[in-house]
């Protein structure tokens, strides 16, 4: 590694290095990061192609551009891509390693070496998975519901598990990598309550990862062994017990749907609070909530089982529990809506998809309570109405936090300025065309369109028809940013250090940042979300002088 | 830790392990139905509390060892009880005349 | 490596510290932390497979302790004390890395290594053993015997009342299927009164005992008995492979009271294999003893 100090571009994270070894063998925080960016986006795209394919086939009421089979292969696929590859890793595995370290101040992760080790087991259980579907895919929904899974489905069900099943140890050694550095890296003076709000959610996202992921391992374990040996500890015809697969599966997968979605809330309240200009409302409120999210989350997974056979007082226990659990959200949304009161608002593109994230996490959330209604839920499980509900807390949650967060941090990533007026647009559509997409989809839950179908009845065709025409306008608002981001990589404005003009720590060292962060280890002296003079930085002047040169 | 208290620990699980051996082959279901498998657990406890105390040091580590040694076992009873509150009241059938 | 010489200058690294940390004692924090929360998801790991042994076993109490009953207790027992003894050597290597003993710290991972390896030798003669009675729960995975001409008395008498003591030869199994053939503790729970209900309905077709039912039920113990026994096996050796590297760097004497984390660390996995095992012995190879009359 030679230094390159000419000109005038001083020694960064991009520039130290060019070989490819440089990246595959690096410790460094932020080249992971950038190198799990890449890796998600392409599972992202898969995915999304996935998704454009089943709204494709579902424009007319009979299954004509896909036969049955692979109609269910192909919404699995969409599923498992969407899910396990990019949902949960997004904001942890690319966000959260790059920005974590340098929110509190740290020169790397605690263990940069795991660090690496999980970028790649995600690899190598992604080339896993992709090479599972390129085989001929699985039929069973990302689910994996026993007894089909295991004895009537003739598909890779096995090579599946086992990609997901390498791939969780990618998030297990990711949540760990973040709590250990979370309690033994902070610098000086960053105490638990100055830690961002981002932080705060990271650490919680990571006790899930830790407590939930090795049960789904262990879970996909038993049935990739129970498919091989056909012993039936899930089969009822040998006296195995179905649901005792359920119990195991959604123990990991309601508390995943947090991994999904706590990140997103961090993003959002760093969003929400630094583009009003304001301190935030509540900060322990916020901090604690997501804690309690994490430990709360853990205790509502039967409410995917109210129909399966679970038994009835079960039920009741998780229907009220799972009201519990909306709780600690409800938090959050009343605490940034009270931030924004009374703040100076700027609409940039970050805090539309901020603002976005409110409006639909808000529909997302309370389309939840009526699913933990164990009533309600014999009428509309199963159905579309299911599928709108969840798609509004992980597209509109996580995907638009997610996006957000890039818009948001894309000058601390890059050293470069996107295009706003692109930017703004792509926000928009975003935001229009996922509400095409997924609104009509209640509709036709409330009617009783069962989901996982390739064909329906023909008087439903108009609303899905609105659904298939929003998935194109989200799907142009979601390659809008690929491509102007791309452009600003070569293009853009040098962005400076602060662009924003914010007195978070990451807006304190260059950007993009160096190998260690930091030129000397700061010392923190500040609230978090800290305006005003204490923050040490001049941000009024700052403004007033931005203000002028326009 | 000295030699003789690593020792002492040992003995103990030993003779836990000796123990545990002996109480299985007794039927005490006389006391109330499963009170072989309470037995049987207690003395598993007693031995883990025993390793993790001194063989793996949680005596003398900061709280957060404490903290994540308590909380692992709290997930663990989460994941027990909820899944067994469903076992168990699956057979009685107020709601289903 | 001149970019980071310049920052090297200015900051004294002690050998072993990594340059994200800034001193000795918060890399050690930072790794044992990080081993704890490890250890944590490794019992969450295990803890997904006891919830489905809890959740068999109170539906199937019976077949689990007929199961359980055909497990070699003595085998179970001696590998539970050879792994407290490693368990101990083990510790005691943490103790002479703080003592500065490099001898002891090499003859202690030595011994520690051994009864490891005694552990999977006792447990391969177990594996070994249930092979030769047709008790692995994948059809074609036991041994075969071939059947005799005109010889199907397990068919005449009911399940119960067959003698189990039999030479193997009287239990032909030519495909290698799992066979149990014993379903005399259902019979003693009926008459005691105390199946649960889902054993009435699990083990009885027509309301008269169904020895094939019974014998699905006991093939999910022995389905639970191989992947816990075996998930456990292969985190002994892994726990191996690590006691191979402390070998090595102890040999070269690397550890001494400023620096032995590695064995620290891995005697914190060690203890905890040792510590899943505490808990499968009784629940595989002791409950359900009680009910032999
Ligand atoms: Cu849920």
């Amino acid at each position: 590694m030679t230094a390159d100090y000419s000109g005038t571009q001083k020694l960064n994270y991009l520039n130290n290095g060019f070989t490819l070894k440089s990246w595959l063998l690096t410790k460094d925080h932020k080249r992971i990061a950038i190198m799990y960016l890449i890796t998600i986006s392409l599972f992202f795209l898969a995915g999304g192609i996935f998704a454009a394919t089943i709204r494709l086939e579902m424009l007319t009421p009979a299954s004509d551009l896909l036969q049955t089979g692979t109609y269910n292969k192909v919404f699995t696929a969409h599923g498992i891509l969407m899910i396990f590859f990019f949902l949960i890793p997004s904001i942890p595995a690319v966000l959260g390693n790059f920005l974590l370290p340098i929110m509190i101040g740290a020169k790397d992760l605690a263990l940069p070496r795991i660090n690496l080790l999980s970028l790649y087991i995600y690899w190598i259980g992604g080339l896993f998975t992709v090479w599972a579907l390129l085989q001929g895919g699985v039929d069973t929904g990302w689910t994996f519901y026993t007894p089909y899974s295991t004895t009537f489905s003739n598909t890779y069900v096995m090579a599946v598990g086992l990609g997901i099943f390498i791939n969780g140890f990618s998030s297990i050694l990711t949540g760990l990598n973040f709590i250990v550095t979370v309690h033994t890296m902070r610098a000086p003076g960053m105490t638990w309550f100055r830690l961002p709000l981002f932080v705060w959610a990271q650490y919680a996202t990571s006790l899930v990862m830790i407590l939930g992921t090795p049960v789904i391992a262990i879970t996909v374990l038993l049935l990739a062994i129970e498919r091989f040996a056909q012993v039936g500890i899930f089969d009822p015809a040998i006296g195995g017990d179905p649901i005792l697969f359920q119990h195991m599966f959604w123990f990991y997968s309601h508390p995943a749907v947090y991994i999904m979605v706590l990140p997103g809330m961090g993003v959002i309240s760093e969003l929400i609070s630094n583009f009003s200009r304001k301190k935030i409302f509540g900060y322990e409120f916020i901090a604690f909530s997501s804690i309690a999210i994490a430990v709360f989350g853990f205790l509502v997974w039967g409410h995917h089982m109210f129909v399966s056979g679970q038994s009835i007082y079960a039920g009741l226990v998780f229907s009220f529990l799972t009201m519990v659990v909306a709780v600690p959200s409800a938090i959050k949304m009343f605490n940034w809506t009270a931030t924004l009161y009374k703040g100076s608002i700027s609409f940039d593109t970050p805090m539309l998809y901020g603002l976005g994230f409110m409006g639909l996490f808000l529909i997302g959330g309370l389309t939840g309570l009526f699913l933990g209604a164990m009533g309600l839920v014999v009428h509309l499980t199963d159905t579309y109405f299911v599928v709108a509900h969840f798609h509004y807390v992980m597209v509109g949650g996580q995907v638009v936090a997610y996006l957000g967060g890039i818009h948001y941090w894309w000058p601390k990533m890059t050293g470069k300025m996107y295009s706003e007026f692109w930017g703004k647009i792509s926000a928009m559509l975003v935001f229009i065309g996922f509400n095409l997409t997924f609104f009509p989809q209640f509709i036709l839950g409330y009617l009783g369109m069962p989901r996982r179908y390739a064909s329906y009845p023909e008087e439903m065709q108009v609303l899905n028809i609105f659904s298939s025409a929003g998935a194109s306008v989200l799907g142009v608002g979601m390659i809008m940013p690929l491509i102007y981001l791309g452009h600003s990589l070569i293009y853009g404005k040098p962005a400076g250090d602060n662009p924003w003009l914010l007195p978070g720590l990451e807006w304190r060292t260059s950007s993009p940042p160096p190998t260690e962060n930091f030129e000397v280890m700061p010392v923190v002296t500040w609230e978090a979300y800290e305006f005003g003079e204490d923050s040490g930085l001049d941000l009024e002047a700052a403004r007033a002088r931005e203000a002028a040169k326009v | 830790m000295n030699i003789p208290r690593y020792l002492g620990v040992f003995a103990v699980l030993v003779v836990g392990t000796i123990l545990t051996y002996y109480a299985a082959t007794v039927d005490l279901d006389f006391i109330f139905p499963g009170a072989n498998t309470l037995v049987a657990l207690l003395i598993a406890f007693t031995k883990m509390t025993c390793v993790m105390l001194f063989f793996m040091h949680v005596y003398w580590s900061p709280r957060l060892i404490w903290l994540s040694a308590v909380a692992s076992f709290f997930w663990l009873a989460i994941m027990f009880a909820y899944t067994m509150q469903d076992y168990l009241t699956r057979d009685i059938g107020v709601f289903m005349q | 490596m001149s970019a980071h010489s310049e920052t090297e200058k200015f900051h004294y690294h002690e050998p072993g510290l990594q340059h994200q940390f800034e001193d000795m004692q918060q890399q050690e924090e930072s790794v044992s932390i990080g081993m704890w929360m490890f250890l944590v998801q490794e019992i969450m790991f295990f803890g997904g497979l006891f919830t489905a042994y809890l959740v068999y076993r109170s539906r199937y109490p019976m077949a689990f302790a007929a199961g359980s009953n055909h497990l070699d207790a003595f085998w179970g027992g001696l590998n539970t004390l050879v792994l407290i003894v490693s368990s101990l050597t083990m510790a005691l290597t943490v103790f002479y890395a703080q003592k500065n003993n490099r001898n002891m710290q090499v003859l202690m991972i030595v011994l520690t290594m051994f009864f490891g390896a005694v552990f999977l030798g006792v447990k391969a003669i177990e594996y070994t053993d249930k092979f030769d009675h047709g008790l692995v729960p994948v059809a074609g995975w036991n041994k075969r015997v071939p059947a005799h001409a005109g010889e199907s008395h397990a068919a005449v008498k009911p399940c119960w009342e067959v003698d189990h003591n039999a030479p193997a030869e009287e239990h032909p199994n030519p495909r290698g299927e799992f066979q149990f053939t014993d379903c005399s503790l259902v019979k003693q729970a009926q008459d005691g009164n105390y199946l649960t209900a889902a054993e009435r309905v699990g083990y009885f077709s027509n309301g008269q005992i169904d020895g094939n039912k019974f014998r699905d039920k006991v093939r999910i113990f022995y389905y639970l008995y191989f992947v816990m026994t075996g998930l456990h096996a292969l985190h002994m050796v892994i726990g191996l492979g690590l006691m191979t590297w402390l070998l090595i760097t102890a040999w070269r004497g690397r550890y001494n009271e400023d620096y032995y984390m590695p064995i620290e660390m891995s005697g914190l996995y060690w203890h905890f294999v040792d510590i899943v095992w505490i808990f499968l012995f009784p629940l595989l190879y002791l409950l359900g003893r009680h009910f032999m009359h």
